[in-house]
């Protein structure tokens, strides 16, 4: 089975680096010096929207080799829908892995977007279905359903599209939904279904996604951690006659040596505001961000501290917005590490690193020509402390004197 | 009352064209001696973008992506159109029951920042009960006028207040509200339809355009119309534009359009409100901009080559802003 790897792109505009914590790319930190996408020119804007360096990073990922990019959805993001669609003929082959909440769309709308978007881009819709962090984020978005029953929802959510999918008549009668006759139209009936890539750290979502997801996805854990939580998807799903994949969201700092990514750590950590070291806040009722945090002996007061197993970094999120977990080291390091996860039996990854657009061709360009996969044999992995032994590979073109224009 | 500029809009063909798009039956095939580059590398959405393309490069307003289920899906439609256009309004139908209002005007706010302010809603609020009930609503009656009042109300909540609480029959928000950039672009322009006492109320709180059909001006039915919904809307202090949506049928002379409609006739296709020379259809088109109607939402087909015509031969003798355009080329 290949692996799928994707590259992330900012639907909250994007940091010029790990550095400084300001996002000078789209308009989310007005008044930042140098902005761009809108940026001005003559006193103006130029005209240009966050969408052109999304549209950007997209082309980026598909020709590095990212087989296309998950766009994040939060309520103070721009939506990944309308990016999409947006960007559906501007790209080739980019998979567009949308992420949405079930509640939020009717699945019957959910389905005609989908196989419109699926005709409009030759069948490039991944879905990244979430369901809801609770809290106050949940009841900003108008939803008041608690945590339990969002997974319900979410289950009964995607019986509905499945069920109107191939053109119908589908008849249902759930607790949240109720179709009579349904279907999608002549040529939008059976398109090919989106890959479910299904989040979701609880018991109710892992009973969900056993019954759903063709990916299980999970934030990056330290990796003994990682190893038990897709055991327990395994047995769910097994009892339910399914066999999922697993796919790990990640973050990657990856440079020449180890030294240099973490000199690259060291500069963005002058300045996190202290309070943040004392221990992450609560934030509504996600297992998953719960989980997270408490792999971290909270206070901390050194980078390094939150480093819980070799090359395995838990402070990305006092750096730019997002999850805590990622990767930190050389190019050799983090590729071993992505084998070590292929190992363990993940077979799709969504990547990202800041800024997304350079770290594409970074990361594709470095790092993944240097996996090995399942070749892989344990004892071969280079460890944490260990220096960056990678050569690079020798390139005929290299004999060849560069011309140097007119005399 | 004096007629103003008046705008024209299109209405975007969501179930192909003919042979066009993958809806009818397929279009015929050059024998196989002929070299043919396209299958495989051509989708439905290449006609659809055309048929946008066309109406942005020949001066309309705007282009009408309608709600149809039975159709290509409007937001998506909407969204490629706006992308490829540097100057058409996208007109997105839209339902109340298939979003949240938060999540429709999240989705919205997104377009409206990637196309510089020019999306518009048009809410589709009365569907056909077997239709909506395939849609998963089972809503009816006066009702669906209720919940459509919600989701303006709350959509428009949430873009211009950054903490926005309303608890409804159908839908709720506490403390919700776009943080900045998000509710920085004006809110699309809201289009609804319909004559029933309940349709001019909703349209009379939140209508930016109220658009009629031909067939409602059977008898001058429009002035009364316009007039009923013109007071309404001053009872919520407010004014609303109209519109009025009308199947064109536009040539050269008055033969050729009665040619022309003759042989569609034949064809069986549906004949035209408004058949008549570019004079002709002018000189009716001014009459009902004397009458109020400031949008027309035009209907003809084929798509492209009609589109081209009526921005040729039609706009130019009308007073509409987007034709005069100054267009800054170098010789």
């Amino acid at each position: 089975m290949p692996i799928d790897i994707y590259w992330r792109i900012g639907t909250h505009g994007d940091q010029r680096s790990l550095r400084r914590r300001v996002a000078s790319r789209g308009d989310f930190d007005p008044g930042v010096p140098g902005a761009i996408t809108p940026g001005v020119r003559g006193g103006r804007g130029d005209g240009y929207s966050h969408l052109d360096h999304m549209a950007d990073v997209a082309r980026a990922s598909e020709l590095s080799g990212f087989v296309g990019g998950l766009l994040p959805s939060f309520p103070f993001t721009d939506d990944p829908w309308a990016a999409a669609a947006s960007l559906a003929r501007e790209t080739t082959t980019y998979r567009f892995m949308i992420a949405y909440q079930p509640g939020f769309l009717h699945p019957v709308q959910a389905a005609r977007m989908s196989a419109s978007l699926q005709r409009a881009t030759g069948g490039r819709v991944v879905y990244n279905v979430i369901s809801g962090g609770g809290g106050p984020a949940q009841l900003w978005w108008g939803d008041k359903v608690d945590h339990d029953d969002r997974y319900a929802r979410t289950s009964e959510f995607l019986d509905v599209l499945k069920g109107v999918w191939d053109g119908g008549p589908f008849d249902y009668e759930g607790r949240f939904y109720r179709v009579e006759g349904a279907g999608l139209p002549g040529p939008l009936a059976g398109q090919p279904f989106p890959e479910i890539y299904f989040s979701g750290s609880s018991p109710a979502a892992i009973r969900a996604a056993g019954r759903h997801a063709d990916y299980y996805l999970s934030w990056l854990e330290p990796f003994d951690a990682l190893a038990g939580k897709f055991g327990q998807v395994r047995e769910h799903s097994a009892e339910l006659g399914r066999a999922p994949r697993f796919a790990v969201r990640i973050d990657v700092l990856a440079r020449e040596t180890e030294e240099e990514a973490w000199e690259e750590i060291r500069r963005g950590w002058r300045h996190v505001d202290p309070a943040q070291l004392r221990g992450p806040a609560e934030s509504g009722d996600s297992v998953g961000w719960l989980r997270s945090s408490s792999f971290v002996d909270w206070p901390v007061t050194d980078f390094r501290e939150l480093e819980a197993a070799p090359n395995v970094w838990g402070g990305f999120h006092l750096l730019r917005g997002g999850p805590a977990f990622g990767l930190v080291g050389s190019y050799a390091q983090v590729a071993a590490r992505l084998d070590e996860l292929i190992g363990l039996g993940v077979d799709a990854f969504i990547l990202a690193g800041v800024p997304h657009l350079e770290e594409a061709y970074r990361v594709g360009e470095r790092v993944l020509p240097l996996l090995r996969g399942h070749d892989l044999r344990v004892n071969d992995l280079p460890s944490g402390g260990q220096r960056d032994r990678a050569a690079s590979p020798g390139s005929s073109l290299a004999s060849i004197p560069v011309p140097r224009g007119n005399a | 009352m004096t007629a103003g500029p008046v705008r024209f809009l299109v209405t975007l063909p969501s179930r192909g064209d003919g042979t066009r798009g993958d809806w009818g039956p397929p279009p015929a095939a050059p024998p196989s001696f002929v070299t043919d580059l396209r299958p495989g590398a051509y989708g439905p959405f290449d006609h659809l973008a055309q048929a946008g393309r066309a109406a942005e490069i020949v001066g309309f307003h705007g282009a009408l992506a309608p709600y149809d289920p039975g159709g290509e899906e409007s937001l998506v439609v909407t969204a490629g159109l706006l992308r490829a256009s540097r100057w058409l309004r996208g007109v997105a139908g839209l339902h109340p029951a298939a979003a949240t209002p938060v999540y429709a005007a999240k989705v919205s706010a997104s377009l409206q920042r990637f196309s510089a302010g020019r999306l518009d809603w048009r809410l589709a609020v009365d569907l056909d009960p077997s239709v909506a009930r395939a849609q998963g609503d089972f809503v009816e009656g006066a009702d669906r006028y209720a919940r459509a009042d919600e989701f303006l109300t709350i959509a428009k909540g949430v873009w211009g207040e950054e903490s926005y609480t309303y608890e409804g029959r159908f839908f709720q928000v506490l403390a919700g509200g776009f943080q900045a950039p998000l509710g920085s672009s004006a809110f699309p322009r809201v289009q609804l339809t319909g004559t029933s006492p309940d349709a001019l109320e909703l349209s009379a709180r939140h209508a930016d355009l109220h658009v009629f059909d031909h067939e409602d001006d059977r008898d001058g039915g429009l002035d009364a119309l316009i007039a009923g919904l013109t007071e309404r809307a001053a009872e919520q202090g407010r004014t609303v534009e109209y519109g009025l949506t009308l199947p064109v049928l536009a040539r050269e002379d008055t033969a050729e359009a009665a040619d022309e409609a003759a042989r569609r006739a034949a064809a069986g296709a549906p004949p035209a409100a408004l058949t008549g020379s570019y004079e002709d259809v002018a000189g009716a088109l001014r009459g009902l901009a004397a009458r109020g109607v400031t949008t027309f939402v035009l209907e003809a087909a084929p798509h492209i080559e009609e589109t081209y015509r009526l921005g040729e031969h039609l706009l130019p003798l009308l007073d509409a802003p987007d034709t005069t355009r100054e267009h800054a080329h170098a010789d």
